[in-house]
């Protein structure tokens, strides 16, 4: 169990208001709390309600997130065993550390950063991690121009996440230079802090599920220490659709019959097409950013206008699929 | 404002000994803000003898939340408020009911948050124990001294010292706490306050 888990009283103040423990036991885990404590943390000054309401909050928006299941299903299960793991630790039971590094695989706008970002939240409001903030990296942050660069540039990185997860996007790339490639250097710094600094921080690769699939086969070293793997499926057009329902009444506007019909051909047409953007909550986004544009251009002349009227987006106002492409590509 | 936590089990004369002290202060009219665990806060001011009849009781777990009471030191030449806080009392085992759960929680959020420790000992019960078989490491009483105690600022009181047998639960007590400040006092009586004062304006 992460050492600052231990650390954290009011997990242990949670645990004695829930009734799973006594308070002779709560006052020896604060005990042990303020034993081990090298560097006194400043007393928190905030209330233990709020720390366990930004939990349910945050379990709320991921619940609230449209499709994802594999990824519910996994946070679910870490949540449960960080609780028992707590319970068995002040119990005086064996409990293990927590690996909780992981490979993200799938399509750009599957909602990889977006899980990322609210994982972050949920472990900090668990005591996981310190802060819980996310730090989003490719390879030119990591990768340097010359020899040593390489990984003092990597380890400035790892520095900035510490206390948080650092997401590395296409992380494959960084094995795809070659023999003499820098990226080799960058992932065996990554390894070695990974080591150095245990219960400080998570690892989260992310990219294409073929490219990242090679990526970690050729990797022993890495594919022993990513134990979690979440594939991030393309959305079908049903889930799309609840996407786009849920961005519209987010900002008070709403599609009309005819709108919906157009929007939804124009998305199945999109799922075959194969292209980059199919099945991706992003193309989702764009395509209703514009149309909430294209409807402001269609009112803006208009002396009178109903409430419904600066509601409803019409057939109109999402744009077909020629156009599209043609903004996309 | 430096913040002053009074606590132990229930029963032990918490709230009486902190309105006594504030009787002892001189203030006339207690002012005491209430503290829901939930986060609530609401203040009711009392005449000190009808704060000491409606807030004090014979029954464990009178105190159902955080009660604070503001009282003016006077240091030197200046004035230094100190916050009293009267906690609910803590067992060992887990509780029933879970507002009361929730309200130990309260009282041990509070003591890491509080520069002066008054932690209350029934010196009147400790003189009937079976004194030959002392409390383990699971007494809460020795945990509680054990986290509290080297965080400054921290005393023992021994209350009920009016009561018969008192004596020797304080000398029991001395026994068993060796090495932390064990102050005599009788919150009913009066006697024993003068050292309280003193340790709290020691910690400012």
């Amino acid at each position: 169990m992460p050492a600052f888990e231990r650390r954290n009283p009011n997990l242990v103040l949670v645990g004695l208001e829930e009734g799973r423990l006594s308070p002779v036991e709560a006052i020896q885990a604060l005990r042990t709390s303020s034993d081990s404590h090298t560097k006194k943390r400043e007393i928190e000054t905030e209330s233990l309600a709020s720390s366990e309401w930004r939990l349910n909050e945050a379990l709320t928006e991921l619940d609230s997130l449209i499709g994802l299941t594999a990824v519910k299903a996994l946070v679910r299960e870490l949540v449960a065993y960080i609780r028992i793991q707590r319970i068995r630790e002040m119990r005086q039971l064996a409990s293990e550390a927590l690996v909780l590094h992981m490979v993200f695989s799938g399509n750009p706008g599957t909602g990889k950063t977006t899980c990322a970002r609210l994982m972050g939240k949920l472990f900090r409001e668990m005591g996981v991690l310190e802060k819980g903030h996310l730090v989003e990296r490719e390879r030119a942050d990591l990768v340097g121009e010359y020899i040593g660069h390489t990984a003092q540039k990597t380890r400035d990185q790892i520095k900035k996440a510490l206390g948080g997860i650092l997401f590395i996007d296409e992380a494959y790339s960084l094995a795809t230079g070659g023999e003499k490639d820098f990226g080799k250097e960058s992932i065996s710094t990554l390894i070695k802090a990974m080591e150095d600094n245990k219960d400080r921080f998570i690892v989260i690769l992310a990219g294409y599920r073929e490219e990242m699939a090679k990526f970690i086969q050729s990797n022993p070293g890495i594919r022993s220490r990513f134990p979690i793997h979440i594939e991030f499926p393309d959305y079908t057009v049903e889930e799309l659709m609840l996407i786009a329902d849920l961005m519209l009444k987010k900002r008070d506007y709403r599609l009309d019959l005819a709108a919906r019909a157009r929007l939804e051909a124009h998305l199945s047409r999109n799922l075959g097409s194969n292209s980059e953007h199919s099945g991706n909550a992003r193309l989702v986004r764009n395509i209703i950013e514009r149309a909430i544009r294209r409807q402001a251009l269609r009112l803006v002349d208009r002396k009178q206008l109903t409430r419904e009227e600066l509601m409803l987006i019409r057939r109109e106002d999402i744009e077909g699929n020629h156009e599209a492409v043609h903004r996309f590509g | 404002m430096k913040r002053c936590i009074v606590l132990g089990k229930p029963n032990v004369g918490k709230t009486l000994l902190v309105l006594r002290l504030a009787d002892y202060m001189k203030v006339k009219d207690v002012d005491i803000t209430f503290q829901d665990p939930g986060g609530a806060k609401y203040s009711r001011k009392y005449p000190m003898d009808i704060a000491v009849r409606e807030l004090v009781g014979a029954l464990p777990h009178q105190t159902k939340c955080l009660q604070s009471v503001s009282i003016e030191f006077r240091a030197g030449k200046g004035k230094k408020t100190v916050e009293l806080m009267d906690t609910t009392g803590l067992i060992e085992q887990i509780h029933d009911d879970p507002l009361t759960r929730k309200a130990m929680a309260q009282t041990l959020s509070a003591l890491r948050g509080a520069q002066i420790i008054i932690h209350i000992i029934d010196a009147h019960l400790a003189g009937h124990e079976d004194a030959v078989s002392d409390p383990t490491e699971r007494d809460l009483d020795m945990q509680l001294a054990a986290f509290a105690g080297p965080r400054g600022g921290y005393c023992i009181v021994a209350n009920k010292m009016d009561l018969p047998g008192a004596k020797r639960g304080l000398a029991r007590i001395r026994r068993l706490f060796t090495g932390y400040k064990v102050l005599p006092v009788s919150a009913a009586t009066g006697e024993g306050l003068k050292e309280v004062r003193r340790h709290v304006l020691r910690n400012l």
